[in-house]
């Protein structure tokens, strides 16, 4: 096994990027009228939940660090630090990445960690940087762990996982329509990336891509953003709050409100956590599937559409 | 990165950007019409049959009556939220009325209202409850 190796925070270190770039695409906005909206409270709150995130990692980190690196020290593979070996780690992670995401978005107790990015009814380059607090709590970096036994060093795994999230800043905005035909074909991209945060039943869990599309396209939950139905931000159930606090942790505390209720069996608690979201034990609520079917009913021709078994 | 500098580029960061947002305009909450309340709350509940819309006279809420029951709908910054009423406590306040969703995702909203205003509101509040 390779020794010790480091690699740079790179999310910390983008940060000026992260700065310039917001202020360059609000400066765009207001020059050219188009391209997206921004609005005071909303864009600070992402910027706290950035902030957050970031001391989270700072504080949390080394409950994820302690255990790769306890992976780390069982394994007898070792990929090395080579330039390939940063290519397919960096592949292999957005790899992980789609499952990870896909599992945010269809298993509660991990959608309660990232119910946060999406409850902006924004869609801007400070969306991007709404990132959880929470997830520590999911224990979802266990995912990263095949990773580390196949021979990757958990400080590599790390950066890969960095540089994915740079990726993702730039592609949260509207001020970039569509991209060449063949980047769009393989890359994650602002339009696929907008349906990805459309609450339109035709775009609910769709493009889970982070760097690469061909994952969405390979697993059939790829929806490309159509022109004639424009991706409407935010949740299906939006919050009411700029309140940093209350995007954390609501989900988390309708978990447990509804996990609490009186008169339920030990299964139904379970699946309150568990379930995809919007699962109800008396069915007085609908998951993704009945609202996609609810939607089926009221408008009958878009049937076999985009988002709706095509 | 040192962590002093980190703590400086994100404070800075943040309060240049919302100085800015806030300056050019960006921190005007939106304004109810008819029309406008009544799009608001079919995004929020596709679908639904509004049988009456009521914005408030400073256009920053609306009072709805559906096929869903009853519900309000409220500027928030640039955009909307809704919510239905039953199960929410409505109680009156000097400056109108204040709303209690029990939702942690939806804390205790203040609408200010004239006292008429208050009163009709709460009138059609109480017909609806009567009505489910």
């Amino acid at each position: 096994m390779t020794g010790q190796i480091s690699y740079p925070d790179v999310t910390q270190l983008a940060v000026p990027f992260f700065i310039a770039a917001i202020l360059a695409e609000l400066l765009w906005i207001a020059l050219k009228k188009r391209g997206g909206r921004y609005e005071t409270r909303d864009a600070v709150t992402s910027l706290i939940m950035g902030a957050g995130s970031v001391a989270e990692g700072l504080l949390l980190g080394f409950v994820a660090w302690g255990l790769l690196m306890l992976l780390w020290q069982i394994t007898p593979l070792d990929m090395g630090t080579s330039l390939w070996a940063v290519l397919v780690c960096f592949v292999l992670d957005d790899l992980r990445y789609y499952w990870v995401h896909r599992l945010g978005h269809r298993v509660r107790w991990v959608w309660a960690s990232h119910v946060n990015h999406h409850s902006s009814q924004h869609y801007n380059l400070t969306t991007a940087l709404r990132q959880t607090w929470t997830g520590t709590f999911t224990f979802i970096m266990i995912v990263k762990a095949p990773m580390v036994l196949l021979g990757f060093h958990p400080a590599l795994v790390l950066f890969c996982g960095g540089l994915n999230l740079i990726y993702q800043f730039w592609i949260h905005t509207e001020a970039i329509t569509r991209l060449p035909r063949w980047f769009e074909a393989v890359m994650n991209t602002p339009s696929h990336h907008r349906a990805h945060h459309g609450r339109n039943a035709r775009y609910l869990d769709c493009n889970y891509a982070g760097v690469f599309i061909l994952w969405d396209r390979m697993f059939g939950t790829f929806v490309p953003e159509q022109d004639h139905d424009r991706p409407d931000f935010g949740l299906v159930h939006n919050i009411a709050s700029f309140n940093p606090l209350r995007v954390a942790f609501h989900e988390w505390a309708g978990i447990f409100k509804d996990m609490a209720r009186p008169g339920l069996t030990w299964k139904q608690r379970l699946l309150y956590a568990l379930a995809p979201p919007g699962y109800s034990h008396d069915g007085s609520r609908s998951t993704s599937a009945g609202i996609k079917a609810d939607h089926l009913a009221r408008h009958p021709e878009d049937a076999g559409t985009p988002g709706f078994g095509n | 990165m040192p962590l002093e500098l980190l703590l400086a580029l994100v404070a800075g960061g943040i309060s240049a950007i919302a100085a800015i947002l806030h300056l050019t305009g960006r921190s005007e909450r939106t304004v109810l019409t008819q029309a406008s309340a009544r799009d608001a709350w079919l995004r929020h509940c596709p679908g639904d049959s509004i049988r009456q819309v009521r914005p408030a006279a400073d256009g920053h809420a609306a009072l709805i009556a559906a096929q869903s029951g009853a519900g309000l709908v409220w500027s928030f910054g640039a955009d909307t939220v809704a919510r239905h009423l039953n199960g929410a406590a409505v109680s009156p306040v000097s400056a109108g009325l204040q709303f209690d969703f029990n939702d942690f995702s939806a804390p205790g909203l203040t609408l200010a209202l004239t006292s008429a205003e208050r009163e009709h509101w709460q009138a059609l509040i109480a017909a609806a409850e009567e009505a489910a």
